[in-house]
């Protein structure tokens, strides 16, 4: 929430561009993707992540099976993570899983309350996956990507 | 015939190209129309198969997705009426048995309308005045769906899906409800499949749209009628029907199915505009494209047009030209260029023709053949144009003498030939030569001056003068030689006679050709002698003609002919040679020197290479010019007294003498005489053969020798014949004589002989003279 503050006021502060993206950039860094410590995976891109949000990808590279895990809707970190990861608003992402829903072509990820919750489910199945904000990573997961 | 005339006329380009032209526009566009058509249609038929397969499919997603949700809500109420009621959302939740709150928010409202339990937080918390909860308090069983209800400010239209709960003892303890956006409904609006106008819709049967899409547009709660929407067409036909939606007004291919069980039925629909506006554009393509090559054609066909039009009208105007050559070309063949007179071979072709009808009809007809006289004259003197002037007003002037039948032609030079087809008596040719030679005798103007001509006109009438054309004209030509023999200026008939004369004349003309290469000429000598001494002063070379058939032909007789054919000019040269000549071989035999006398003819006078002529002769025989006498008559002198003295002073300056011959019977007087520059001048005969008797004779030869001695000339007496005339003119000092008293003409070696006596300088009769 405070990122969004945050974004908002550099944006209405500065229209250029450049000085958007060093802020998004460093807005990014405040929520990360996850997976367990006990995962052997030890890197997955950016896209895989969003494929696997997005239920176009069910396992990670490895071949394993891959499980997301959405925070609660409306909370910060789930907004910032589709924002940053995937390029798409709340209600974009929202559309998009009405479709899915509708279609019968998949279902949204399991939601945990919070990010406390979510380091929990995480740090317990290796197959999971799933975004926290950067202070509360801990040994138990390990963080993906850039 | 005229199919075949019309049918010719096809293949003529001003009728064969518009014809293609417009065989080949109705070809290219019955071709576009049917193109259009073809694909109008096929357009029409995959837009109305395509909305309704995309109508099934969609049925089978909202049959689906509400199965889904009526299934959430028995298994709610199964587990409510079994467990009690507030636990088993969250029970549920937490074991993932309910549907996913990202999208649907499950809800439970007890029997007093408040809402006691709910996945999210939910929108309403009190919802007894709701329909769909009067509608399952009041007894429902089935699954109630609400009508949109529009939640204010949000901005999305929710949908509420509930059943009843009862309680153990069967009464109503509240609802369950599902609540969804209604936008769920036709999220499965794809625009790549729909379009920007394509219809996506959920219609309740009581005619409110429970969810509406079309483009990224969403509403719900629009009404329709029902009836009109879900037909039982619409049902079971393939296609779907093409019609106007009446809640946006825009005509769609729509299909609408009745869900199975449910009181709901999908609508799909495909904008016909959107549908369609790829074909259309293909069609005014297509119509472009027709129109294009239809301007293209016509421009091409105009072109051709244009260039046949051309083409034919070169053609045409060559083929006229052609023509016009031809008629021309016929024209100069039949015509005389300078008179514009039909000509010989047009005169005898209608000549035959005239003869032809004459006979038939047993008619009379006369030939009128003209020479104008003394036309050679008036060419000579005035130049040939106008002469060609002359002969111009001529046939003018002929041709106004004649009726309107006859024919006046020129045959050639001053010839004209006239022909009179209708005679009814032969008083009337007589009449028409009378007017042709009044006609002829009027004055002419030429170069400013006037000049009379007369003409001579013989005539042969059809059919006692001739049966054919060419009798005809010859025997006309006969009586007209009868009309200039009779001092010209009149005509004459022809008849029988004329033509034995005529035949004689045909005879000494082909005699005359070849009596040169025949050398059947001979020249005899007539000495002069002087009257006071006795002696042979000069010769006079006289031509005679040894025909091998006519025997001796006299000069009088064939001099005419040759003269009128020209053969007078080589045999003048012949002469001219032949007596300088044998005048050399006597000086040469030691004869003393004499004068040699040629005769000359008007046309050898007037030869244009006379003087070259007797230059080159009397170089040949190196005979001194003074030695050369040319004796010319006096009426030569008078006929063009201009060019008569230049070639007299012509031949003076050569150093040859001029003798007038036959002095005294022409009209020359003293004073034109006077002008000349004449050496001699030879009385002529008539008025010395009668001195002996008339003495008015006398005188008169008395008067020319006078005349000539005054004039310091040779007077020279022809023709003496008796002692008596030689006498008197010894008496009238007349210088020389010439006749039979002394000797007649004699050939060449007689003369030898003659001069041979007289060289011992004593000659019997000069002796005789003198003594006498």
């Amino acid at each position: 929430m405070r990122a969004n503050l945050l974004l908002l006021k550099l944006a209405s502060l500065a229209a250029a561009g450049a000085i958007l993206s060093v802020a998004a950039g460093w807005a990014a860094a405040d929520v990360v993707a996850v997976i367990s410590a006990k995962n052997p995976v030890t890197a997955l891109s950016r896209n895989q992540v969003v494929e696997i949000f997005l239920g176009k990808s069910s396992r990670f590279p490895d071949g394993s099976q891959a499980v997301p895990i959405d925070q609660a809707e409306g909370s910060a970190a789930r907004d910032e993570f589709y924002t940053n990861f995937a390029g798409k608003s709340p209600a974009q992402v929202k559309a998009y899983w009405s479709k899915i829903i509708f279609t019968g072509r998949g279902q949204p990820p399991r939601q945990v309350p919070n990010g406390v919750e979510m380091l929990k489910v995480i740090a317990d199945s290796p197959g999971t996956i799933g975004y926290i904000e950067q202070s509360l990573v801990d040994s138990s997961v390990k963080v993906l990507g850039p | 015939m005229p199919i075949k005339r019309g049918l010719g006329h096809i293949a003529e380009p001003h009728i064969l190209f518009p014809a293609i032209a417009v065989l080949v526009l109705a070809v290219i566009w019955g071709a576009t129309y049917n193109l259009i058509a073809a694909e109008g249609a096929a357009a029409e038929h995959s837009a109305a198969v395509s909305s309704r397969e995309l109508a099934e499919t969609y049925e089978a997603q909202v049959v689906r997705a509400v199965r889904e949700i009526d299934q959430a809500l028995k298994f709610v109420k199964y587990a409510y009426e079994i467990r009690g009621r507030d636990v088993v959302l969250s029970e549920l939740k937490a074991r993932s048995l309910l549907p996913p709150d990202l999208v649907f928010v499950v809800s439970i409202a007890d029997s007093g309308g408040d809402i006691v339990a709910s996945t999210r937080p939910p929108e309403l918390s009190y919802v007894a005045t709701e329909d769909y909860f009067r509608i399952q308090r009041d007894g429902g069983t089935n699954l109630a769906i609400s009508r949109p209800p529009h939640v204010p400010d949000s901005g999305i239209w929710r949908l509420q899906f509930s059943r009843r709960l009862t309680a153990p003892d069967g009464k109503f303890s509240g609802i369950v409800m599902v609540s969804v956006d209604a936008a769920y409904f036709v999220s499965g609006y794809e625009t790549a499949k729909l379009g920007e106008h394509g219809l996506l819709g959920i219609l309740g049967t009581d005619g409110v749209f429970r969810a509406l899409r079309s483009g990224e547009k969403l509403s719900a709660g629009d009404t329709a009628n029902y009836a009109n929407v879900v037909t039982p067409a619409n049902e079971t036909d393939g296609e779907a029907t093409l019609s106007t939606n009446e809640w946006d007004g825009v005509a769609r291919y729509t299909s609408a199915r009745q869900l199975y069980d449910l009181p709901l039925a999908v609508v799909v629909g495909l904008s016909a505009d959107e549908q369609l506006a790829a074909t259309r554009q293909d069609m005014r393509t297509y119509l472009w494209r027709a129109s294009g090559a239809s301007l293209l054609l016509l421009l091409i066909v105009g072109m051709l047009g244009r260039m046949s039009k051309q083409l034919a009208a070169s053609r045409r105007q060559a083929v006229e030209e052609q023509i016009a050559h031809a008629a021309r070309v016929e024209y100069l063949a039949y015509h005389d260029g300078l008179t514009t007179l039909p000509n010989r071979s047009l005169f005898s072709k209608l000549l035959g023709q005239s003869t032809a009808e004459a006979r038939r009809a047993g008619r009379q007809m006369a030939v009128l053949f003209l020479d104008l006289d003394r036309f050679k004259h008036i060419n000579d003197t005035l130049g040939h144009e106008a002469g060609d002037e002359l002969l111009q007003e001529v046939a003018a002037r002929l041709k106004h003498c004649l009726r309107e039948s006859d024919l006046v032609a020129r045959l050639g030079g001053d010839e004209f030939v006239a022909l009179l087809p209708e005679l009814n008596e032969e008083r009337y040719a007589a009449t028409v030569a009378q007017k042709i030679l009044a006609a002829i005798a009027r004055p002419f103007l030429l170069l400013g001056q006037e000049f009379r001509i007369t003409a001579s006109i013989g005539i042969s009438i059809y059919p006692q003068d001739g049966l054919d054309e060419q009798t005809l004209t010859k025997n006309a030509d006969i009586a007209m030689y009868k009309a200039k023999e009779e001092g010209k200026n009149n005509f004459q008939f022809y008849s029988e006679s004329l033509n034995s004369n005529s035949l004689e004349r045909l005879t000494l003309e082909s005699g005359l050709r070849h009596a040169l290469e025949g050398e059947e000429f001979r020249l005899h000598y007539q000495a002069k002698w002087d009257i006071a001494t006795g002696r042979i002063t000069g010769m006079e070379a006289l031509l005679r003609w040894q025909h091998p058939d006519l025997g001796t032909v006299a000069p009088m007789q064939f001099i005419k002919v040759a003269e009128e054919t020209g053969l007078i000019v080589p045999i003048g040269k012949w002469v001219l040679r032949t007596a300088c000549l044998q005048n050399m071989a006597w000086q040469e035999q030691g004869l003393p020197q004499l004068r040699m006398a040629v005769n000359l003819t008007a046309r050898q006078f007037f030869d244009e290479h006379l003087l070259e002529d007797l230059g080159a002769i009397l170089a040949a025989a190196r005979m001194a010019p003074h030695l050369l006498e040319l004796e010319i008559s006096e009426t030569l002198l008078m006929r063009d007294v201009e060019k008569t003295l230049r070639i007299l002073a012509a031949l003076k300056d050569l150093g040859i003498r001029i003798a007038i011959d036959d002095f005294g019977i022409g009209y020359s007087s003293l004073s034109t005489l006077q002008q000349f520059p004449v050496d001699t001048i030879k009385i002529d005969q008539s008025f010395i053969r009668d001195i002996s008797t008339d003495v008015a004779e006398q005188d008169l030869a008395g008067a020319i020798i006078a005349m000539g001695r005054t004039l310091s000339l040779t007077v020279v007496a022809q023709g003496v014949e008796t002692k008596e005339q030689a006498d008197y003119l010894r008496q009238k000092a007349c210088d020389e004589i010439q006749g039979f008293y002394f000797k007649r003409p004699l050939p060449a070696d007689q003369i030898s002989r003659l001069l041979l006596a007289q060289r011992p300088d004593i000659d019997t009769a000069a002796t005789r003279i003198v003594a006498a």
